[in-house]
């Protein structure tokens, strides 16, 4: 049961995954329309319940704020953290209802006249649909932006102390320090691309055992649901705490 | 070499799982000891353990990832 992704080889090892593409788009379309439906006719007496929702978001992202560093000082990276949770758990969800596939034969397929990457083989199958954050390029590109921001801020806002961290406790950890902060990046965003790409494989297996595992789909589809809220959670909890800890810290020395 | 992909596949999603285990036991019995403790501490020490799960589970998830590459060799 082996799905190709649908790869397009453009020179110079880049490759452009159209799956990927589209569901990038979907998803920011989704939580772009969402959010605007969200702020349309705000009322303080009377608030509609897409109001309610976004309120409560807004108020559960601010306490994660508030635990991971000081809520005033953090407050500028409340959006943030809104489109970070928005984004990735409605991410993680919608690789979970349904599957799209193509077909391919005679080792050739092209789509809108890209040639397709068949690895080779003769017939294969081309899965269109999959959760962004499925794909190992597009974790890893909001964890590098996420760190780029901490680095930049720590240098910006905060330059001894984020200088000074790199030796501390003592000067010879400088080895260490270098290790956690190369670390960072690729822990925050294979963390997130291993849950979610592990949860769509296994999906895969069990349908591949019909109808013997319509009990084992439906126990593994609320399992991947409970995943995927807790990873989006433990993303932006994550950024919090690494924007905090590089920029945020003058007031505990 | 097919049954050497395999056997490295078995091995690494098995250490995996023994560590995703004995961490995520380690976390949840600290936690029931804590709400045993002080029973009103409830609701924000059960966040505190599903954020360490989550950070707990981040290696061994990472080794399923290398075990379905290895499989597919």
């Amino acid at each position: 049961m082996e799905h190709l992704a649908p790869i397009v080889k453009l020179g110079g090892g880049v490759n452009l995954d159209l799956a990927a593409i589209l569901m990038i788009v979907v998803t920011s379309l989704i939580v772009f329309i969402f959010a605007r439906l969200a702020v349309r006719n705000l009322s303080v007496e009377n608030p509609g319940k897409l109001q309610n929702f976004m309120e409560w978001v807004v108020e559960f992202v601010s306490n994660i704020i508030g635990t991971a560093t000081d809520f005033k000082r953090g407050r500028v990276y409340l959006s943030l953290g809104l489109a970070l949770i928005l984004y990735i758990f409605i991410g993680n969800m919608l690789g979970l209802p349904f599957n799209f596939i193509t077909e391919a034969h005679h080792g050739h397929a092209t789509f809108l006249g890209m040639e397709l990457f068949m690895d080779g083989k003769e017939e294969a199958e081309f899965a269109w649909w999959k959760s962004p954050t499925a794909d190992a390029s597009m974790t890893m590109a909001l964890a590098l932006t996420v760190i780029v921001i901490s680095h930049v801020q720590g240098v910006r806002h905060n330059r001894k102390h984020y200088l000074k961290h790199y030796f501390e406790p003592w000067p010879f950890f400088l080895p260490i320090n270098i290790i956690e902060t190369l670390a960072k990046p690729l822990t925050l965003g294979l963390r997130l691309f291993g849950n979610i790409y592990a949860g769509e494989v296994m999906i895969s297996v069990i349908l591949g055992m019909s109808w013997v595992g319509i009990p084992a789909l439906l126990v593994w589809q609320g399992f991947s649901v409970f995943v995927g809220a807790i990873q989006a959670f433990v993303f932006t909890m994550l950024t919090m705490v690494y924007i905090g800890q590089a920029s945020i810290h003058e007031e505990d020395h | 070499m097919e049954i050497y992909a395999l056997l490295a596949a078995a091995i690494v999603f098995g250490l995996g799982a023994l560590g995703a285990g004995i961490g995520n036991g380690l976390i949840f019995s600290k936690t029931v000891e804590g709400i045993s403790r002080q029973p009103e501490l409830r609701g924000a020490l059960q966040t505190t353990a599903f954020i360490g799960v989550g950070l707990v589970e981040a290696l061994p998830i990472i080794s399923l990832v290398l075990a379905f590459i290895f499989m597919s060799r």
